[in-house]
């Protein structure tokens, strides 16, 4: 029960404190290794400055879903990535936000090195892409078209093999 | 647009100006969070292939994403496609490629043509080298030169490698990328036919794609396995399992979302197509369709996937598992031979007849399986399992049942056979070329674990067996104990007899290990007589050649029956010689130990073959025998010999023994005949150490932690110690029978002979007297026996020791006597005898002391009138090599008989004047 005691505080950049568990704070492991460092004590706040309070929020909710999890493997090789499985009901769910809140959480959770939903933004934002022309690709991204039309033609007509049929 | 340059800024350097933009995002209503492009990139990851490419039509900076080389190489390599050392090769020739046009430009701007390709241009190597990989650079770059002339370079994007060679920047679907998505049979290749080439990881990739991805995903979709184009497009089943195993190659590479559910569909269709396909190869299989059919599906499964469902259903369904009752009943084994004992034909007809079956399988699986399919090692194992193993097992049991010495015979007989089926069974097309070890290890397994029992047994009854050797022995000494013990003295030369002995023992010990490698390596070349029958009494010496060894036997009866009767012959010759030690022990009960012993590490030696663990323990076993072997033989048997023997000698009392007309001393005598069988026997175990454990490699004679160099140091040891020991006690018995001889036997007129008739005494005959001749005859004979049979070194001590005793019993002796001027030449020639049998002993030190005894007797022969002269002879120590002080020569000097007569003058010149006062 000694666990429960272990709380940390983390001040977003709109200097709002966050109370929660630590080990729910340590699923990033940009706090995890903080804290490391910080020697275990947790009096003061932690600033984490490139995230804002409603952001914060939203990811501590991830973590405290997913608090049990166990934790992500190191081996960054990119045969992992085939392995990664499809997005389970409750991240899909809680990946409903709006465009902007999605790209937000997934910066936060690269910011705060937290992979499993790095990954999850990352599998949403691509599932949402998914079907799209690419106008609506550029609309969605804020990409601006330097092509003519003639050159996206021809990455069109390069690429043939790849349309569906 | 507003937003634009926000994600221009973030592209650029990302850090600092993402959080730039994420503290704006908070404040500014309409700006978006944008991603910095290590994101985008693990996004596009997560994409399916055509919305890539949509994503690369958004901008320049997306499609440079897209069209990054890793990202496909990523894929290729997924696939096992990209071969890194390729994509340099083809690097480094497209590099020189590149630099032989520039130098041809250069010349031909010079105006000199060089010979060969003069624009550079040409596909072939002007230097006439025509690989392939030179060959495809050609091609492409030719592709690329062409599209670069009516292509303007507006819309490249490649820089460095790209513009370099390779990409080709031309905007045109390739043709070849066509050519793949129309023509199904080229699709049937494209895998195989994918080419590493950096730069052009995305095109191969585009061909792979374009030939397999319809398919895959349309079977993905299908609902059931009617459906998928696939099986319409391909009516062949070999090219439908050519394009399946191909899409299961090829669904590693797909990334995006859901392909797990893709994946398992394709499994589905994959295991729906294989077992329709192995109901075709049972059909075929059945109807005994070997060509046609069976050979055809055996085809489609394995370019399906390896054929590992065939194998197993060929393997699983051959009639030898399901029949193997045919082949042999292993109670036939007992039953043939009657009651307590065991034939091995029965169990050599069952792997004849496994043999048999297994060469014509191997042809029938030549026949059906292409040599790309090892099938013949799962197959054997499969075998050994299901019918070798469930074969030897009850025959095995029953065995134990009946008796263990029927067990052992079984279980190495049965070895052996089994070890010949390995060796005769054929390799397939696709056996690898270790496949005859792969096969002796698949049969040995089948004895792994009858190993452990069998070695227990083999250690249990070897042991038993000696013991009750030794004990039969003890019990029928016991018996004859109470007949008169006759002692023998052998006339013969012991060395040589020894010598013949010996060498007749290699023979037999060598005899089977120069017989071993000329045993058949087919089948066909096991003769009939290979299983001869054993009845239960091959233990015993004569009849050793019938240990289930069908090699020896087969090979060469003959040569193996010569020297085993010789040597039985030798054995009983020896024998009879040693008849003085009969009490003591037996060559023979030894000889007897060693070839049970033999024999049945002849058995145990066979396993450790089996290598691993088994082989391990079974080499432990054999050391463990030869330990209990030298235990026995040495504990148990020589040391009680030896200790009686000593004690025999340490009981004797010459004075109680009324017989010494014989030469030599009974017990002496028969301890020296010990050392000598002792030191036989020390011989044999070496020979056998070194043939039957260095030799077959059962120990390391280098390693001294090795059990069974311990024990036999050990035993050696142990002998010597006894040797030694006897050696002291004879010394003692030696001089006793010395002293008694010179009591008895020297007459007191030998050295004082009486005075004749006138007045002088008379000397008869010169030479020595009767009772020095019976020393040097009864020391020297007793000498003698020890040459040959102990150490050089050990010899010495014992000469000198029995020396230097003898020459003290001598001065004791001369000190009894009296002896006059007349006895001293007899005296001197008693000495000159002495000193010449030492000399032949070549001790020095034994020189001196029998020369200055020698000198000293000549005291005796001066005329009492020169008294002077023999005080200035008993001062001159000189002559007595400094072994005899004045004072102990005066000794002598008052055993002259004469004496009393001549003292006063020879003390006077010694003392001078002083001494008359006295």
């Amino acid at each position: 029960m000694a666990e429960e005691a272990k709380t940390v505080t983390l001040q977003t950049s709109d200097n709002q404190n966050i109370k929660v568990d630590r080990e729910v704070a340590e699923r990033s492991i940009l706090i995890k290794n903080l804290l490391e460092d910080l020697g275990g004590e947790s009096g003061e706040e932690i600033p984490i400055p490139n995230v804002n309070e409603a952001v914060m929020k939203k990811v501590l909710e991830w973590c405290e879903h997913h608090r049990k999890d166990p934790p992500a493997s190191q081996d960054d090789d990119s045969d992992s990535r085939k392995k990664s499985t499809d997005i389970d009901e409750w991240d899909q769910k809680f990946m409903q936000v709006d465009q902007e809140m999605l790209f937000e959480i997934i910066l936060a959770a690269n910011y705060l090195d937290i992979k499993a939903l790095l990954d999850v933004g990352c599998k949403t934002v691509a599932n949402m892409i998914k079907g799209k022309s690419p106008d609506e690709i550029r609309k969605t991204f804020n990409i601006q078209n330097d092509f003519t039309p003639e050159e996206e033609d021809q990455i069109r007509r390069e690429n043939e093999w790849a349309e569906d049929r | 647009m507003a937003t634009r340059s926000n994600f221009k800024r973030a592209m650029a350097p990302p850090q600092p100006n993402v959080i730039a933009s994420l503290r704006n995002a908070s404040m500014l209503e309409d700006s978006k969070a944008v991603l910095p492009a290590e994101l985008i990139n693990t996004i596009l990851d997560y994409l399916p292939v055509p919305d890539m490419f949509r994503f690369a039509r958004t901008s320049k900076r997306m499609q440079e994403m897209v069209y990054d080389d890793t990202r496909w190489i990523q894929r290729l390599k997924s696939m096992d496609c990209w071969n890194e050392a390729e994509a340099r090769k083809r690097f480094e020739e497209a590099m020189r490629r590149k630099q032989e046009a520039q130098r041809a430009e250069e010349a031909r701007r010079a105006g000199v043509a060089p010979p060969g390709g003069v624009n550079g241009l040409q596909p072939h190597d002007p230097q006439g080298r025509t690989s392939t990989t030179l060959f495809d650079i050609g091609i492409e770059e030719e592709k690329q030169r062409r599209s670069v002339d009516d292509r303007s370079k507006e819309g490249t994007l490649g820089q460095g490698l790209n513009d370099l060679t390779l990409q080709p920047s031309h905007p045109v679907p390739s043709p070849t990328v066509q050519a793949y998505t129309i023509d199904p049979h080229l699709a049937l290749k494209v895998i195989s036919r994918a080419k590493s080439i950096r730069g052009m990881a995305r095109q191969e990739y585009g061909k792979i794609y374009g030939a397999l991805a319809p398919y895959y995903f349309d079977l993905a979709r299908s609902q059931s396995h009617t459906d998928p184009i696939l099986f319409r497009t391909y009516r062949d089943p070999e090219q439908q399992a050519v394009m399946l195993a191909q899409m299961k190659i090829f669904a590693r590479s797909d990334f995006s979302q859901g392909w797990y559910q893709r994946e398992q569909k394709l499994d589905t269709m994959m295991g729906i197509f294989e077992n329709a396909a192995l109901r075709e190869f049972e059909q075929g299989y059945d109807t005994k369709d070997f060509d046609g059919k069976m050979k055809r599906y055996t085809q489609v499964l394995v370019s399906l996937n390896g054929g590992a469902a065939a194998i197993d259903s060929f393997i699983h369904n051959h009639p030898l598992m399901l029949e193997k009752e045919k082949l042999g009943n292993p109670a036939d084994c007992m039953r043939v031979a009657g009651h307590g004992s065991i034939s091995l034909q029965p169990s050599l007809d069952f792997f004849k007849g496994l043999a048999v079956t297994l060469s014509e399988e191997a042809s029938l699986i030549d026949r059906v399986f292409p040599p790309t399919v090892d099938i013949m090692l799962p197959f054997l194992e499969r075998v050994a399992e299901d019918v070798i193993s469930e074969y030897i097992t009850p025959l095995f049991d029953e065995a134990h049942d009946a008796s263990i010495e029927v067990y052992l015979k079984a279980v190495s007989g049965v070895f052996d056979q089994a070890s010949q089926l390995a060796i005769s069974i054929q390799p397939t097309r696709a056996s690898r070329p270790d496949f005859r070890e792969e096969a002796m290890q698949i049969i040995y397994r089948c004895f792994e674990q009858h190993v452990d029992l069998y070695l227990q047994e083999e250690t249990e009854h070897f042991k038993r067996g000696t013991s009750a050797e030794v004990e039969a022995w003890e019990k029928r000494l016991i018996d004859e104990e109470q007949s008169a013990e006759s002692f023998f003295m052998s006339n013969v030369s012991r060395q040589a007899a020894k010598r013949d002995f010996m060498s007749s023992f290699k023979k037999v010990v060598m005899a089977p290990v120069n017989v071993l490698p000329t045993f058949g390596t087919t089948s066909s070349s096991k003769p009939a007589s290979t299983g001869p029958s054993l009845n239960g009494s091959t233990l015993d010496l004569p009849s050793r050649s019938t240990t289930p060894n069908p090699l020896e036997r087969s090979a060469s009866p003959q040569s193996l029956e010569a020297p085993t009767s010789e040597l039985a012959a030798k054995a009983a010759i020896m024998n009879s010689r040693l008849e003085g030690i009969r009490s003591l022990f037996s060559i023979e009960v030894a000889l007897n130990l060693t070839h049970t012993c033999k024999s049945s590490l002849e058995r145990a030696a066979r396993f450790v073959r089996l290598g691993g663990q088994s082989g391990e323990e079974a080499k432990e076993q054999c050391e463990h025998m030869f330990i209990s072997l030298l235990q026995t033989l040495g504990g148990r048997h020589m040391k009680p010999g030896f200790d009686k023997a000593v004690n025999h000698m340490a009981a004797y009392k010459p004075r109680e023994v009324t017989d010494h007309s014989k030469e030599g001393v009974a017990p002496l005598v028969a301890f020296l005949e010990l050392v000598n069988v002792g030191d036989l026997i020390q011989q044999m175990v070496e020979v056998f150490y070194l043939q039957e454990l260095v030799a077959a490699k059962l120990t390391d004679q280098d390693d001294f932690l090795s059990p069974a160099a311990k024990e036999k140091k050990r035993f050696e040891q142990m002998l010597d110690e006894r040797v030694a020991a006897g050696l002291n006690k004879g010394i003692d018995v030696l001089m006793d029978e010395v002293e008694y001889i010179c009591g008895s036997m020297q007459l007191p007129t030998d050295f004082n002979p009486a005075a004749g008739p006138n007045g002088v005494a008379q000397v008869f005959d010169i030479g020595p007297s009767h009772a020095a001749r019976r020393i040097i005859d009864m020391v020297s004979s007793h000498t003698s026996m020890l040459v040959g049979s102990t150490e050089k070194t050990v010899l010495d001590v014992f000469n000198q020791e029995v020396g230097l005793r003898l020459f003290t019993a001598l001065c004791k002796h001369l000190k009894r006597q009296r002896i006059s001027v007349e006895g001293a030449i007899k005296l001197i020639s008693d000495m000159n005898a002495y000193n010449s049998y030492i000399v032949s002993l070549r001790n020095k030190s034994l020189t001196q002391y029998f020369a200055a005894l020698r000198e000293m007797s000549q005291i005796y022969l001066i005329d009492p009138k020169n008294a002077k002269e023999i005080a200035t002879i008993i001062a001159d120590s000189d002559r007595y090599h400094g072994i005899f002080r004045a004072e102990e020569v005066y000794e002598f000097a008052e055993r002259r008989a004469d004496w009393y007569q001549i003292r006063s003058a020879v003390e006077k010149q010694m003392y001078g004047v002083g001494c008359s006062v006295m």
